[in-house]
């Protein structure tokens, strides 16, 4: 064993220690550390975010886009990784348009991160893209956007920060609007940039459904312009328009006086932004003479040429007096109803009876909510005959002791126009997916048949009389055949519990043309100062919008001249 | 032979890398392509939402009242016409049409 070979083992043992010490530290990492490590490097390589689908969009019923979601810019400072807090904000504000201070003040927090503002305009985004000041980040959002403003919002309502839907449609529909949420780890490299996540088949998260309306916009703008200029002249406190389908019920226009934007809901409160078309209750007046008159004709308790008499106007019930607005003798049963005779009704009610009377209001759908797909709904006032009074019956069949909605009102009018068959009115027709596929769609629903088809026909020609001879000239349409019934109702004061004479409620309700209806309308002024009167203040807001309307939609006057393009051969 | 097969194993290993390296350059021009699409779809979106307010029937009346000076219709100034009722016209009518349209009476 010479000295060579000593070093030769010498070399050997070096080289095993060598080995041994990485085999241990190979063993450390990869056995003993494993778990801890590979977490570590997940935690560099991998980013987890939660990606979240649009938010669907909201269109009318010829594909005008109504509300829909756009990624806009929203802002962020951390605070502990910022060297000049001063500075920074006063870069900040001109372009943020929020006083200097109070960037300053939120940047200079103990925080790792503080919002400073969300969901900008795309163009402020760009601006802080070119100052890139460090400690300021800047992350996209969908922010839901009313392109139209004012126009239909009570009906589609909006949303909140955090794009979960508040009032109207978008908290009806959160459900099927909202977009899919779903948690997705991307890969980084080292340079933070993202690398081919999870391949080619990475799932995007669904956007939500997307929303077709009966609404059409067009109509929608007629009843909203001629309502605030109706609101304004009269002075009123507001005002409600609800345009529909009789065949059908589909809403073709709701309208609310006084309006709001959508887009800027921060400062308003629940009075403005409240759907008053189906969430308020006013007792109606005359125009619950339409059903008072109908039961009386479909239980042939009424003719059209039944003789009433009007007692000059004064008339003694339970030790109250009802008055007529005119002192009214002998008139026929068309007759009472033309000149809104409240004594008139109050006999007719008492010949029907009081569980006859509660039966057809029950029928036409006072009392019970429309079942409308709108939130907010209530049902009325409508008190069982036990709970009646000695006037009740009387009261009940001139419009007062019952509250009634708008859409309540027009969908019972609307079922007389539709050959005595309610309908349940509705606002979505359809719901598609973000590949454009129909998910959903609604059909006319019949809820019942309230009176027969002969009935609604002799009432149509009674109603007609209202518009050509009785208290409903003003809402008549030149070249068209209107039927509809005015309502002026005194509102209870709330200070004194009785019926004010300066608060009242005017109304006129109806549809056009009577004998083949394409709409049926409501229009009631809440408040209004000066004249009242349903027949002053509501019937020319019907005649303005029906004739606008009618005209957009193409449907011929009848004394027009028919012409016809002829193509050239 | 041993010379063949190295080259071929070299082949290989070249062939394993640059395929290797392609997907991942591959991988970042998808990534490119995503956050453009991304960026045109944000862009079609703020497009849609100004065409949609550009749109609204409020504004197409203010600039037709207010900047073009058009006014509604008045009664009876819109004749609804309808294509689909007509029958077909004759030929007499046609001729008669035609005579008037063009202000000259066939010969």
């Amino acid at each position: 064993m010479g000295p060579s070979r000593g070093r030769r083992y010498s070399l050997l043992v070096l080289m095993l220690a060598g080995f041994g010490i990485i085999l241990f530290r190979l063993v450390t990492l990869q056995v003993l550390q494993a778990a801890e490590l590979t977490a570590r490097a997940d935690r560099q390589h991998q980013k987890s975010v939660t990606l979240e689908g649009a938010r669907g969009t909201v269109i009318d019923r010829h594909g005008k886009v109504l509300a829909m979601n756009v990624e806009v810019p929203s802002i962020f400072g951390v605070p502990t990784s910022l060297d000049n807090p001063a500075n920074a904000a006063r870069f900040l504000s001109p372009v943020l348009h929020i006083r200097r201070e109070e960037i300053e003040k939120k940047l200079r927090q103990e925080k790792h991160f503080v919002w400073l503002a969300r969901k900008i305009e795309p163009e402020q985004g760009h601006r802080l893209e070119q100052l890139s000041i460090d400690g300021i980040g800047m992350v996209m959002e969908g922010r839901r956007f009313y392109p139209k403003g004012p126009l239909l919002a009570h009906v589609l309502g909006f949303v909140g920060m955090d794009g979960i839907g508040l009032e109207g449609l978008e908290r009806r529909y959160e459900t099927q609007l909202h977009g899919e949420k779903r948690m997705t780890i991307l890969q980084r490299d080292a340079l933070g940039r993202t690398v081919f996540p999870k391949g080619l088949r990475e799932q995007v998260p669904a956007a939500g459904h997307a929303l077709t309306l009966t609404i059409d916009e067009v109509i929608q703008y007629i009843a909203e312009k001629e309502l605030e200029q109706a609101v304004d002249h009269s002075r009123a406190k507001s005002g409600t328009i609800i345009v529909l389908e009789p065949q059908s019920g589909a809403i073709l226009a709701m309208a609310v006086s006084p309006r709001f934007d959508p887009n800027a809901v921060a400062a308003l409160t629940a009075d403005r932004w409240r759907n008053r078309a189906l969430t308020d209750t006013y007792e109606p007046g005359s125009t619950m003479k339409v059903v008072v008159a109908a039961a009386a004709l479909e239980e042939r308790v009424m003719m059209p040429g039944s003789m009433l008499f009007g007692e000059n106007g004064r008339m003694t019930v339970a030790s109250t007096t009802i008055h007529d607005h005119e002192k009214l003798g002998w008139m026929t049963f068309a007759e009472m109803i033309q000149k809104s005779s409240n004594i008139g009704a109050a006999k007719t009610g008492m010949l029907l009876g009081e569980s006859r009377l509660y039966r057809y209001l029950q029928a036409f759908g006072f009392g019970q909510r429309t079942d409308v797909d709108l939130p907010g709904e209530v049902a009325g006032l409508l008190k069982s005959p036990r709970e009646w009074g000695r006037r009740s019956l009387a009261s009940i069949s001139m419009g007062q002791e019952v509250g009634v909605t708008p859409l309540q009102m027009v969908s019972a009018v609307a079922a007389i126009a539709n050959d005595g068959v309610l309908m349940k009115p509705y606002v979505v027709s359809g719901m598609r997916d973000q590949k454009g596929q129909l998910v959903k769609e609604t059909f006319p629903h019949v809820k019942r048949r309230v009176v027969s088809p002969v009935t609604a026909r002799t009432l149509t020609t009674i109603l007609e009389g209202v518009v050509t001879s009785g208290t409903g000239t003003k809402a008549a349409i030149p070249g068209f055949r209107v039927a509809g019934k005015t309502g002026t109702a005194q509102k209870v004061d709330p200070r004194t519990g009785a019926y004010s004479s300066a608060l009242s409620v005017g109304s006129f309700v109806g549809f056009v043309p009577a004998d083949s209806p394409r709409l049926a309308m409501i229009v009631v002024i809440d408040e209004p100062q000066g004249e009242a009167w349903g027949g002053v203040v509501a019937a020319p807001v019907f005649r303005r919008v029906g004739e606008q309307v009618l005209t957009y939609l193409g449907v011929s006057r009848d004394d027009q001249v028919k012409i016809a393009m002829v193509a050239p051969q | 032979m041993k010379s063949v097969v190295i080259t071929a194993g070299l082949c290989l290993v070249f062939f394993f890398v640059w395929e290797r390296v392609d997907i991942v350059r591959l991988g970042y021009h998808i990534e490119r392509l995503k956050a453009q699409k991304v960026l045109l779809e944000r862009e079609r979106d703020q497009l849609q939402v100004k065409f949609s307010a550009l749109t609204a029937p409020e504004r197409i009346a203010k600039v037709a009242t207010d900047k073009l000076g058009m006014v509604p219709p008045q009664q009876g100034q819109v004749l609804i016409v309808h294509p689909q009722q007509a029958p077909p016209p004759s030929l007499e009518q046609v001729r008669i049409a035609r005579t008037i349209s063009t202000g000259k009476g066939e010969r």
